[in-house]
């Protein structure tokens, strides 16, 4: 039985996250235990085992709320990290792993593990946008509604993008990748839209590699590729 | 002030203009109006009553009932009725009110308002009074999250201060907190045993003083209800207007004003509308109109045709229905309606977003955020869906549970008349995107068309 640690589901459940997981467990129901961690419960990863960590976008407000709350668990995060324990992190949820977010002149202090900041942009249009990029071989796609972008270097990133932009609109670069940890900008149900990627996490988690609708989710993502590279400039 | 009146006559010469082509509700005056002179709706003179009617979802049909009562009484009314509820809009909707002189002719203004530019617009206009009717999640592309749009609305009210009335939704847990420094209102409907749906994402969790997960006596749909927070004081605020019984297959309800009670009849049978029907009296009784006089006046009140038309053919009433596709809130209501209202039907979705164009395939989040598990009804035979995002939606009705011999999904929109069921059902559903008034009307007419040619045979 593995194990799946599903942060704060009550504040980062916004885009249809709660999905990422979902389908998941869908895939290998028998072999997968699901824990849900309130915001007012020690995470189950303090002191036991999990085999991965989900964490998905969520509200300004709450994303500084989550910070307070993960601040003491910094230390044992780094460590599950440099541990190969997976991790995905989907949407605004990624700064949370950066240094710091700037909001106009507020300096909101990060769990700073890795180097990077974020910059949110509340008074201006919320960006939207698609995105086609390669992992470890695999097409990967991605959609993108946020107030804030990331700076830094991003050299062990998750996603080389093609066609869209990366962490800010001057860069290519796409996401956190460093050992098991997987984080991207890309909201919502990030696995249904990557079935190929969900096959890549269900063998790092040792599962068999077989989904849940598995003809109909590679459908749609063939298609939606073929279409987004048709369309997308 | 000469920008403003130079800006005023060329507003409304071009306004002139536009509707000797037959455009008047084209809202390009207004822009124009609005680029030449950025604080033209400060400066434009107001009517004496300004209404504005905001919120994520029952605008429309709140703001068309007000405008409807004030036109019934003989009030001059100017109403943004044609869906125009950003700055330009309302720039036209106020031009009417004046002539050239920027002198006030009309009784009053009505303005539906959209939420998300809500603190620039009304900190210029000034209404006098602002009902909410929710706030609840919507496209995430424009609207980002309700905390977000709940900031907006907010710093209308404190820009605003005692100028502005509020009338608000006690029964929901976010709009209910707006409005701390103004003067204030609420409405709210008792348990009328509607047994919501669950669904698979709250507008909102938690306590938003405390953090800790809020908790209802009752629900009514979504998370509107008598709320309360286990951990603190949180909870539904008093409301001044009360429905108490509701009887939606009557179509009534009772509403106890400070003790004084009084029915009125309800336009429609879906829970939402009990709300915006409840709204619209709580603001008339606020300006003062009797009791009686609303009754009488929402017996002759329907849904407006751009949310809902119907027509009849062979014993099947076909239906376009109004269900919002990336407003997630919206969409999932609408198909807890079509599980709950019993007759046997085929669902047809026409949901992809026209203002997703720029952004080819929209994004799929609005599909896993929306209850598409209420589809899984026994009385809903068939669901249609065409368009380019037709294996996006047929995963997500599988995964939703829907047996996929109920499921048709097909590329060309045009081919869905050809699957729509033609006996062994009461009812078809054009379920449509908002921006598809027409193109739903199209296609349900070209599905009855087919069924005429059937039974023509």
């Amino acid at each position: 039985m593995k194990r799946i640690e599903v942060l704060f589901p009550d504040f980062c459940n916004i885009y249809g996250e709660a999905y990422n997981i979902e389908y998941l467990r869908r895939c290998a129901p028998e072999q997968l235990e699901i824990i849900r961690t309130d915001n007012h419960t020690e995470p189950a990863f303090v002191h036991s085992d999990v085999d991965m960590i989900y964490l998905g976008a969520t509200t300004e407000r709450k994303q500084e709320q989550i910070i307070n709350i993960l601040r003491p668990y910094k230390e044992r995060i780094r460590e599950l990290i440099e541990g190969d324990v997976i991790f995905l992190v989907t949407g605004n949820a990624l700064e949370i792993f950066g240094c710091y977010i700037r909001d106009g002149e507020r300096e909101i202090e990060a769990l700073g593990l890795f180097d990077f900041y974020a910059e949110r942009y509340m008074d201006r249009d919320r960006h939207n946008s698609q995105m086609i990029g390669t992992y470890n071989g695999l097409a990967m796609l991605g959609h993108k509604s946020q107030f804030s972008f990331a700076y830094g270097d991003f050299d062990d990133c998750f996603i080389e993008v093609q066609k869209g932009i990366g962490m800010n609109p001057k860069t290519m670069r796409e996401g956190i990748h460093v050992h098991n940890f997987f984080a991207t900008y890309s909201l919502g149900p990030f696995l249904i839209l990557n079935p190929y990627f969900t096959k890549e996490l269900l063998a790092r988690l040792g599962l068999e590699e077989r989904l849940c609708f598995e003809k109909e989710a590679i459908e749609a993502y063939e298609y939606r590729l073929a279409e987004l590279k048709r369309t997308m400039k | 002030m000469v920008r403003f009146m130079i800006t005023l006559w060329l507003a409304k010469l071009a306004m002139w203009v536009y509707k000797l082509r037959g455009r008047e509700r084209d809202d390009r005056p207004g822009l124009l109006a609005i680029k030449l002179c950025p604080d033209f709706l400060r400066r434009i003179k107001k009517p004496p009553l300004v209404i504005a009617i905001t919120g994520t979802n029952g605008k429309s049909t709140t703001s068309a009932l007000i405008n409807n009562k004030l036109v019934a009484e003989g009030l001059r009314v100017s109403f943004n009725d044609w869906g125009a509820n950003l700055y330009a809009g309302f720039a036209l909707n106020l031009m009417r009110c004046v002539n050239i002189f920027n002198g006030c002719r009309y009784d009053a203004s009505v303005l539906e308002a959209d939420e998300r530019t809500l603190d620039v617009s009304m900190g210029q206009i000034e209404p006098d009074y602002i009902l909410v009717t929710n706030i609840c999640k919507d496209s995430l592309r424009r609207n980002g999250h309700p905390e977000y749009i709940f900031d907006i609305v907010e710093r209308t009210f404190n820009m605003l201060g005692k100028k502005t009335k509020a009338v608000l939704n006690a029964n929901d847990p976010i709009s209910s907190q707006l409005a701390q420094n103004n003067e204030r209102v609420y409405y709210s409907v008792a348990d009328f045993g509607p047994q919501p749906f669950e669904n698979i994402v709250r507008d909102i969790e938690v306590c938003p003083y405390c953090g800790a997960r809020i908790e209802y006596n009752y629900r009514l749909y979504r998370h509107i209800g008598d709320f309360y927070c286990p951990n603190c004081g949180f909870k539904t605020p008093p409301a001044r207007y009360e429905a108490t019984e509701v009887d939606l297959a009557a179509r009534t309800m009772t509403v106890n004003e400070e003790g004084a009670w009084q029915q009125y009849p309800l336009i429609s049978d879906a829970v939402y509308n009990v709300y915006n029907v409840l709204g619209f009296v709580a603001l008339m009784r606020e300006l003062g109109r009797p009791a009686a006089e609303l009754a009488d006046f929402l017996r002759t009140q329907q849904v407006t045709k751009i949310r809902e038309t119907c027509v009849e053919f062979n014993g099947i009433k076909y239906y376009t229905y109004g269900a919002k596709s990336q407003n997630v809130s919206a969409a999932s209501t609408v198909f807890e309606y079509m599980a709950k209202e019993p007759s046997t039907k085929d669902v047809v979705l026409l949901m992809d977003e026209l203002q997703d164009k720029n952004h080819p395939p929209e994004t799929l989040t609005w599909l896993y955020e929306t209850d598409f598990e209420f589809l899984n009804s026994p009385n809903i035979r068939k669901i249609i869906v065409g368009g380019h995002m037709y294996l996006n939606h047929r995963l997500r009705l599988l995964l939703a549970g829907i047996p996929p011999e109920k499921i048709v999904c097909v590329e060309d929109e045009a081919d869905i008349v050809e699957h729509v069921d033609r006996e062994g059902i009461e009812k078809v559903y054009v379920l449509f995107e908002i921006d598809f008034v027409s193109k739903a009307r199209r296609l349900r007419d070209s599905i009855v068309e087919r069924a005429k040619e059937e039974a023509a045979k």
